[in-house]
C-alpha cells in the first residue's frame, strides 16, 4: 500500500472539513476512523487521508458548533467517539456546499476557453 | 461569531487537561482497534494489520500534539507557562528584581507625575458637556505696549452680538485674593466676574441653589450675588446647605450668596482654581463706568466661545476676522489692528493670551521625563546584561534540548515584561502621590491647581513607557544570551561570560550614555536653577523684603472723596504709631499685582500726528513716603512732598527709561507732559527715579512715571508698611486697627510684598521650573550613580580571576587600580562630551524660558561636568578597590 500512496492526491487544505460535514450528513453518526474510511471510498481511492490530521479537524469543527460528539459503541461492540451534524452544521455545510460550486463552476469557465487555445 | 465560539471553548480547554489528554488516548486507541479489525477481515496477519494501521495513523504523539494546539490556546499556554518560570526566576533573585523594580519606579514615576501634569493642563477638555465646541478666544492687538491681553468690555458685546448665529461668545474678568468676610472673619477669595450667559453657555449646573442667570448683571447697580465653588464651600462652610440667602462682603461689598457650583466644575483656567463667581455688575459697580463698563482700553475680559454645531473653527475665525476688521476700521484709535484667534481652548492654557509658552514648557518636561527613563531604561538593560551572561550555560542547555531560540527569547521577554511591570504599577503609585502632593502644596499663596489629570491617558503613558523599557532593555540581553553556540559555552567549564569583548563594549556604551543623559538633566537643572537665582537676584528698584500689603477700598462703603482721604490719613497716622514700623505709604498698585494703570503720555510741544495714538506708559499715584518705603531711589531732583497736593501745581516723577526714552540727553527735569490731551492740562517732571520692574520680572526698562495721590484721587489703595517685625505676624494689627476705623472692613486683600511676588507674574513660574528640573537632575544623578557603580563593579567580578594573575606575576595594587579607573575614565570621559553636546542643543531649544543666563553658561557646564565626573569617578573607584584588595590565591581560584 505504501507504494501506491505515492499516486494518491493529499486532501486540500480546507476542504477537509467539508468532506466530514458532507459524510455525516450522507452517513449519519459516525466515528472518526469511519469518517476517514468513508472520505477515501468516496474518492474512489484517489485521496488519502492522513488520519492524524482529521482528529485535530474534528476538534475544530466541535470546538465551532457544527458537529457533537459523544461515545458509543461500534456494531462488533467496541468503544469510539461518534460524530453528528448539528443544526449549525447542517446550515454550515449548505452554505459551503453552495460556495464549492460557485467557485467550481467559476474555475471551470476560466479554463475551457484555455485548454482550446493551447 | 463561531470563531468566538471556538476561542471561548479553546480558553475552556485550558483547563482539565489530564482528563482531555486521557479522552484523545482512548479515541485514538478505539481508532487502532477499528482499523486493525478491518485490515484482519481483508486477510491481512494480525502483525501486518497492526502495523499497517499505525503507519496510516501516522505519529500518535504527533497527533496529540496537533490536536492539543487546537485544542487550547497554544499562545497563552505558552505565555502561562513564561509567566510561572518568570515568577520563579524573579523570586530566585530578589535583589536584582527589586533593584530593577525600583529604577524603573522612579522613572515611570517621574514620567507618570509629569505627564499626569501635562494631561490635566493641555489635554483634558473642561469638564462641560460637549467640551469640544469650546473655543478660546485669543485678541490681539496690533498696540500691545499697554499690555492689551483681553476684551474690552464693548469689544466683548460687540463679538458676542455680531457672530450670536455660528458662536456664542460668553467670558470673566478674573478678581485675584479678593478680601470675602462672612460670619464674622475674613479671608481672601479668587473671584471670577463672568458674562450674564457665562454658565448657560459651558452648561454647567448648581450644587445647590442657582448660578447667574442670563441677562443677569450686564448693567451696573445690579443687586449683587456671588456663586461659591464647590470646594470654597467646603472649606468654608463646611458644606452647609444653609448657606444660600446668606449675606457676605466680598472686596468689602455686600453680597448675597445664591449657589454653589457643581463640584467637577473648577473655573475657566486649568491651572487657577477659582473660588467664587459673581455677574460683572457685581464685580464693576457704578464707579467702573469709565473705566470698565464703556472703556475700550481697559482689556479685562477673558473669553470663550461655544461654537453651534457643526461650526469649525476654521468657519468660525472667518466670521471674527469679518468682525475684526469693522471693528478696526470703526474704532481706529483704541481697535487699531485688532485681531481674534479661534483656536483650541486647550492651546491656550493656562490663560489665553497670545504667544503663550505653555506648549513649549510641557513639552521641554515630557523630554526631560523621557530622559529619565532612558537612564532607568540603560540601568535596567546593564543588569539584565549581567543575568544574561550568567544565564547563559541555562540558555545553551535549553537550546541543546531543542528549545527553539524566539522560544527562549520570548521567556525572556516576559520576564523582563513581567518585572517591568512590578516597576510600572510601583511607579504609577508613586506617581500618583507626587500627584497628590503637588495638589496638597499650595504654591505661594496663589490659587495655583497643579494635582490632577490623573486619568485613562496617563496609565496608558505608563504602560507604554513600561513596555517600551521591558523591550528596548530587555531584547538585546535576551539576543545575547541565546546566541551563544551551545559547544562553546558548555566547553567553557563553567565559566559564564563568553564572546566577552562585544558584550564589555555594550556595556560600556551603556554607561558612556548614562552618563551623558545624567549631565544633560543637570545641565539644564543647573540653569533653571541659575535661571531663578538671577531672577531673584535681579534688580526689581524696589525692596521687597520686610514689607506687607494692605488693599483696601473705602469706597465700598459709599464714602466721599473726601471722607475716602480722612479715613486713608488717619489710618496712615494710627500705623505709624504701632511699634516696630519704620515706614508707611499708600499707592494705587503693587508692582507685578494684578492691578496696573497705563496712560497715554504727551509731550508737550510735541503734537501727536492725527489717526495715530500717543505712546502709553505704566504709571502709579503714590503718596510722599512711597519712596522711602519701598526704597525706590530718587536719582535726580526730589520726591514727593506733603507740599503736593491738589492745589499746587501738577508734577510727576518719571523713571530712568522714561527720561531716555523722551528726553534723551536732556535734563528731564522741569519738562512737562499731558496725560489727556496735546493742549494740556500739563504735569512737571520733578524728580527721576530708578528703574525697576513694574508688569512682569522678565519685562525689559519700561517707561513708566508716577504722579501724586493728592493730585489723582482713586479710592481703592493699597497701604504698604515697612517694618523691623515680620510682616505676616503685623497682619492682624494693622487689621485690627482697619476695623476700629470701620467696622464693615472695606480690606480687599492683605499680603506680604514677598508673597505677591511668588504670583504667576512674579516668581512663580521660575521657581516651577526649577524645582521640577532640579528634581529630575537629582533623579539623572541618582540613576548614573547606580549605573555607573554597577556596571564596574561587575566588570571587576568579571575579571577577578585575569586581576589576580596580574597580581601573581606582580602588578601592583595601585598599577590594577590604575588600570581599572583608566577604563572607567575613558567611559566617563566620552559620556561626558556627549552629554555637554546634548545640553548645548537642548537648552538652547529652551533660550527663552531663561532669565539672566546664558544657555550656554559655561560655569554651570563646566562646574555639573566636573561634579559629576567627580561623583561617577567615585562610583568606579569604589568597587575597583574592592577588587584589588582580593587575595590573588583566592582570585585565580574563583569560581
Amino acid at each position: 500500500m505504501g507504494d501506491k500512496a505515492g499516486d494518491k492526491k493529499d486532501v486540500w487544505q480546507g476542504t477537509l472539513a467539508l468532506m466530514v460535514l458532507k459524510t455525516l450528513q450522507a452517513m449519519g453518526p459516525l466515528h472518526g476512523y469511519g469518517i476517514a474510511r468513508r472520505i477515501e471510498q468516496t474518492s474512489g481511492d484517489l485521496l488519502a487521508v492522513n488520519y492524524g490530521t482529521l482528529y485535530p479537524a474534528l476538534l475544530k469543527l466541535e470546538q465551532e458548533g457544527y458537529i457533537s460528539s459523544e461515545w458509543g459503541f461500534s456494531d462488533n461492540n467496541r468503544k469510539a467517539k461518534y460524530y453528528k451534524l448539528t443544526r449549525a452544521g447542517r446550515k454550515q455545510l449548505n452554505k459551503e456546499e453552495r460556495e464549492w460550486e460557485q467557485t467550481t463552476a467559476i474555475l471551470a469557465r476560466f479554463l475551457a476557453p484555455g485548454e482550446e487555445r493551447s | 461569531m463561531r470563531r468566538l465560539r471556538a476561542w471561548f471553548s479553546r480558553l475552556g480547554g485550558l483547563f482539565g487537561k489530564q482528563r482531555h489528554d486521557r479522552e484523545l488516548a482512548a479515541e485514538m486507541e478505539s481508532h487502532l482497534q477499528l482499523h486493525i479489525e478491518d485490515n484482519l477481515r481483508a486477510g491481512m496477519s494480525p502483525a501486518q494489520a497492526r502495523r499497517e494501521a499505525i503507519m496510516k495513523l501516522g505519529g500518535v504523539e504527533q497527533t496529540k500534539e496537533n490536536y492539543r494546539e487546537r485544542r487550547g490556546l497554544p499562545l497563552l499556554e505558552v505565555f502561562f507557562q513564561d509567566l510561572r518560570f518568570g515568577v520563579r526566576m524573579l523570586r530566585k533573585n530578589p535583589g536584582v528584581t527589586a533593584i530593577v523594580v525600583l529604577t524603573l519606579a522612579l522613572g515611570v514615576g517621574a514620567n507618570t507625575a509629569i505627564f499626569g501634569l501635562v494631561n490635566g493642563l493641555l489635554l483634558q477638555r473642561l469638564p462641560v458637556p460637549a467640551a469640544e465646541q469650546i473655543a478660546a478666544l485669543v485678541i490681539q492687538s496690533g498696540d500691545s505696549s499697554l499690555g492689551a491681553l483681553g476684551f474690552s468690555y464693548p469689544q466683548f458685546v460687540e463679538f458676542r452680538e455680531q457672530t450670536a448665529p455660528i458662536c456664542e461668545v460668553f467670558g470673566s474678568a478674573t478678581a485675584w485674593r479678593l478680601n470675602f468676610t462672612a460670619e464674622g472673619h475674613s479671608d481672601t477669595l479668587t473671584m471670577g466676574g463672568v458674562s450674564s450667559n457665562y454658565f448657560s453657555a459651558l452648561e454647567v449646573k448648581p450644587a445647590l441653589g442657582r448660578l447667574v442667570l442670563p441677562g443677569e448683571g450686564e448693567h451696573p447697580g445690579e443687586p449683587a450675588i456671588l456663586v461659591l465653588s464647590y470646594s470654597f464651600w467646603q472649606r468654608r462652610f463646611g458644606g452647609d446647605p444653609q448657606v444660600i440667602g446668606k449675606q457676605a462682603r466680598v472686596g468689602g461689598k455686600p453680597a448675597t450668596i445664591v449657589g454653589v457650583m457643581e463640584k467637577e466644575f473648577r473655573g475657566q483656567f486649568t491651572v487657577f482654581e477659582m473660588d467664587a463667581y459673581a455677574p460683572l455688575s457685581t464685580v464693576f459697580d457704578q464707579s467702573s463706568v469709565s473705566n470698565f463698563w464703556n472703556s475700550r482700553d481697559t482689556h479685562l475680559m477673558l473669553a470663550l466661545g461655544r461654537l453651534k454645531p457643526g461650526i469649525t473653527l476654521a468657519q468660525a475665525q472667518s466670521r471674527f476676522d469679518v468682525i475684526s476688521r469693522r471693528l478696526a476700521a470703526q474704532y481706529p484709535v483704541t481697535d487699531k489692528d485688532l485681531s481674534v484667534r479661534v483656536m483650541d481652548e486647550r492651546l491656550s492654557r493656562p490663560i489665553p493670551y497670545a504667544n503663550n509658552a505653555f506648549i513649549v514648557f510641557s513639552g521641554l518636561f515630557l523630554i526631560l521625563g523621557a530622559l529619565v527613563l532612558l537612564l532607568a531604561c540603560t540601568n535596567i538593560a546593564n543588569i539584565l546584561m549581567a543575568r544574561a551572561s550568567v544565564r547563559q550555560r541555562e540558555m545553551a542547555i535549553r537550546a541543546a534540548l531543542g528549545g527553539a531560540r524566539y522560544r527562549l527569547v520570548r521567556q525572556m521577554l516576559t520576564e523582563t515584561l513581567l518585572t517591568a511591570l512590578l516597576g510600572g504599577i510601583a511607579g504609577v503609585t508613586l506617581g500618583a502621590g507626587l500627584n497628590r502632593l503637588a495638589s496638597s502644596t499650595h504654591l505661594s499663596n496663589i490659587p495655583v491647581r497643579l494635582g490632577f489629570g490623573f486619568d485613562w491617558r496617563v496609565f496608558v503613558y505608563a504602560l507604554a513607557a513600561v513596555v517600551f523599557t521591558a523591550v528596548s532593555a530587555g531584547l538585546s540581553p535576551a539576543l545575547r544570551a541565546t546566541r551563544a553556540d551551545v559547544n562553546t559555552v558548555l566547553h567553557q567549564g563553567g565559566r559564564a561570560d563568553a564572546g566577552g569583548r562585544a558584550r564589555h563594549k555594550v556595556r560600556g556604551d551603556l554607561m558612556t550614555a548614562q552618563v551623558a543623559g545624567s549631565l544633560t538633566l543637570l545641565i539644564v537643572a543647573g540653569l533653571f536653577v541659575r535661571s531663578l537665582r538671577a531672577v531673584e537676584r535681579m534688580d526689581i528698584g524696589f525692596d521687597p523684603n520686610q514689607l506687607l500689603n494692605i488693599t483696601l477700598d473705602p469706597s465700598l462703603n459709599n464714602y466721599t472723596e473726601l471722607q475716602t482721604n480722612d479715613f486713608y490719613r488717619s489710618l496712615e497716622t494710627k500705623v505709624r504709631a504701632l511699634p516696630g514700623i519704620q515706614s508707611v505709604s499708600l499707592a494705587a498698585s503693587v508692582p507685578m499685582g494684578s492691578t496696573l494703570g497705563s496712560q497715554s503720555v504727551y509731550i508737550e510741544g510735541r503734537r501727536v500726528p492725527s489717526g495715530q495714538r500717543a505712546p502709553g506708559a505704566f504709571f502709579n499715584s503714590v503718596d510722599a513716603a512711597y519712596f522711602e518705603t519701598l526704597r525706590v531711589n530718587v536719582l535726580l531732583g526730589r520726591a514727593f512732598t506733603e507740599a503736593d497736593g491738589e492745589t499746587s501745581p501738577s508734577v510727576a516723577i518719571v523713571n530712568e527709561t522714561m527720561a531716555e526714552h523722551f528726553w534723551p540727553g536732556e535734563n528731564p527735569i522741569g519738562k512737562r507732559f499731558s496725560l489727556t490731551s496735546d493742549d494740556g492740562p500739563f504735569v512737571e517732571i520733578v524728580g527721576v527715579a530708578r528703574d525697576g520692574k513694574y508688569r512682569i520680572l522678565a519685562e525689559d526698562p519700561q517707561p513708566y512715571f508716577y504722579v501724586p495721590l493728592s493730585q489723582h484721587f482713586t479710592a481703592q489703595r493699597t497701604l504698604q508698611i515697612r517694618s523691623a517685625m515680620p510682616p505676616e505676624s503685623l497682619a492682624p494689627i494693622v487689621q485690627h486697627e482697619i476695623q476700629a476705623l470701620d467696622a464693615n472692613d472695606p480690606i480687599e486683600e492683605i499680603q506680604t510684598m514677598k508673597e505677591s511676588l511668588g504670583g504667576t507674574l512674579g516668581y512663580f513660574i521660575f521657581r516651577l521650573g526649577a524645582s521640577l528640573a532640579a528634581a529630575m537632575g537629582l533623579l539623572g544623578l541618582l540613576l548614573a550613580i547606580v549605573g555607573v557603580y554597577g556596571v564596574v563593579s561587575y566588570a571587576a567580578t568579571q575579571r577577578t580571576q585575569e586581576l589576580g594573575i596580574r597580581m601573581a606575576l606582580g602588578a601592583s595594587p595601585r598599577q590594577i587600580l590604575a588600570l581599572l579607573l583608566k577604563q572607567g575614565a575613558q567611559l566617563v570621559a566620552a559620556g561626558l562630551l556627549f552629554g555637554l553636546a546634548g545640553a548645548w542643543a537642548l537648552t538652547h531649544a529652551m533660550s527663552h524660558m531663561l532669565v539672566g543666563v546664558s544657555p550656554s553658561d559655561p560655569l554651570t557646564y563646566l562646574s555639573l561636568a566636573a561634579l559629576l565626573s567627580f561623583i561617577t569617578l567615585l562610583a568606579c573607584w569604589i568597587p575597583a578597590r574592592r577588587a584589588i584588595r582580593v587575595d590573588p590565591m583566592v582570585a585565580l581560584r574563583y569560581e
